[in-house]
């Protein structure tokens, strides 16, 4: 038997990482997401959203910002976009590749570097989507150096929630339409709301238990009240790490292999669940 | 070879065990044994329970009652492949060379030779044919020399070469000492198992010589 036991040649993570990237990378659709719908937005909003002066609350302070509607826009309509693919892209790679990782886990894969590069993967992808939607914005408006720092950390923290958010779905739903009408009807309802030109009800309490409400409140305060509002943007991260914990618990149960897996070539009993007769 | 058996000499020990979905009993206390370097077939009708009874045996799915006991490593190939559409031919093997802890691939690219798929090495497994989608699926299973070998339907869309390849491939893990498990729904070759079980009403009973012979 030539069972070569022993050091692998590659660790589990690298290689489960390495693939997990791969395996985002090659959602086309997605690609055509970002390529398309992300500058389209935001001409959009060119087109439709006027220079008018808008009140926007910031939360922090209580005061009332003035700030231009079409430059507010564009930070809404950003976070929009980045909610749809991000939350879209992760849904579609983490629920068509469950039962390939339960077959990787019965293989012997442990469940922890699975799921680690799961997680680092999405985070990965959520950054680099974020950045180049940042990017892409300066097309359109220029705010100040610092300001436009603000505005990707609020983009990060979106994406990187809603790529939570799509993990969740992805490993709890049992149809691609159901994920892809929860994250559409999520998304546009959390960030939509958070602007004050779309929505009579914005600058609302209500609106802070909302994922968005952190990261637009930490990039409207940075882009135009030169405010850091780190805790407004920790609030959005707690979200993401909630997201994130309840579908990776989620993801190990369903991904769990009932043998107990012993060393080498011992003997191996497993004990079905519930009632047991000895052999 | 080290001591690969189980319990009592047995690969594979499963005895008394029961499954239902909701109301529908489908396993009522299965008992199979088999023992090293041997190849058995479980077969049955559509629904009949073959495919549960080797998921449990294989550890994907929890029995409602009973044990199991598995000697050594287990190679399982599910009757519908399950891969990755997005990576190819050899980073299926990378990953699975990662999930056993193998230190080289020689014997994954041995079978990969012997199933004659090599050309497809590069290609993502959503571009591949279902007969050779099916043959990676089988590669899967086979490429870290499991002590226990539990095939799904394994032959369903070889041509006829590869099915006899299939069966070379088979023979020479069981010469090596492993104990195979074979479910299908028609055996055309009888003569190649050493035991057969049919698996009616919930229970496998195993078909005598007698009719082996005969039929």
């Amino acid at each position: 038997m030539i069972r070569d036991a022993g050091t692998p040649r590659h660790g589990q993570f690298p290689t489960a990482l390495r693939f997990s990237l791969r395996n985002q990378t090659r959602n086309r659709m997605a690609a055509i997401l970002l390529v398309a719908f992300v500058p389209t937005w935001y001409l959009l909003m060119m087109a439709m959203v006027p220079h008018t002066p808008l009140s926007f609350r910031l939360f922090a302070t209580g005061a009332l910002q003035r700030v231009d509607g079409r430059e507010l826009t564009y930070i809404t309509a950003g976070l929009n976009a980045l909610s749809l693919i991000v939350g879209f892209a992760i849904f579609a790679a983490v629920r068509r590749t469950l039962a390939f990782d339960r077959r990787l886990v019965s293989a012997g894969y442990q469940q922890r570097a699975l799921i680690g590069a799961k997680s680092v993967a999405a985070a990965l992808v959520a950054s680099a989507v974020a950045i180049y939607a940042a990017l892409v914005l300066l097309v359109f408006w220029r705010p100040e150096p610092v300001g436009w720092l603000a505005i990707v950390a609020g983009f990060v923290v979106v994406a990187t929630t809603y790529g939570a958010f799509g993990l969740l779905l992805g490993v709890l739903v049992k149809d691609d339409l159901e994920g892809f009408f929860l994250i559409i009807m999520v998304g546009l309802f959390d960030t939509f709301l958070q602007n004050p030109v779309g929505n009579p009800l914005a600058n609302k309490p209500v609106l802070r238990y909302f994922p968005s409400f952190g990261p637009t409140q930490f990039a409207v305060g940075g882009a135009f009240g030169h405010q850091g509002l780190w805790g407004y943007l920790l609030f959005g991260l707690a979200w993401a790490a909630g997201f994130a914990a309840a579908g990776l618990i989620i993801f190990r149960a369903r991904t769990r292999v009932s043998t107990v897996r012993g060393e080498g070539e011992a003997s191996i009993a497993r004990e079905p669940r519930d009632r047991t007769r000895s052999a | 070879m080290s001591s690969r058996e189980g319990s009592e000499g047995w690969a594979v020990s499963a005895t008394g065990l029961e499954k239902s979905y909701g109301r529908r009993r489908v396993l009522r206390g299965v008992d199979l044994r088999v023992p090293p370097s041997s190849m058995v077939a479980v077969v049955g009708e559509n629904g009949a329970g073959k495919s549960t009874l080797l998921r449990i045996l294989a550890g994907t799915l929890g029995a409602d009652a009973g044990v199991v006991r598995v000697a050594g490593s287990i190679g399982y190939c599910p009757q519908v492949p399950v891969l990755n559409d997005n990576l190819t031919v050899d980073q299926h093997l990378a990953y699975f060379a990662a999930a056993y802890r193998l230190r080289s691939s020689d014997r994954a690219r041995q079978l990969v030779a012997d199933l004659a798929f090599g050309t497809y090495r590069g290609r993502v497994a959503g571009d591949l044919s279902g007969g050779t989608r099916q043959k990676l699926n089988l590669t899967l299973a086979l490429m870290h020399d499991p002590s226990v070998l539990l095939l799904d339907e394994p032959y369903q869309g070889f041509d006829w070469e590869t099915y006899l390849r299939f069966w070379d491939l088979v023979d020479d893990l069981r010469n090596r000492g492993t104990a195979i498990v074979v479910i299908s729904h028609l055996v055309f070759e009888e003569s190649r198992f050493d035991a057969l079980y049919d698996l009616v009403d919930g229970s496998a009973s195993r078909r005598m010589p007698a009719k082996v012979t005969s039929s």
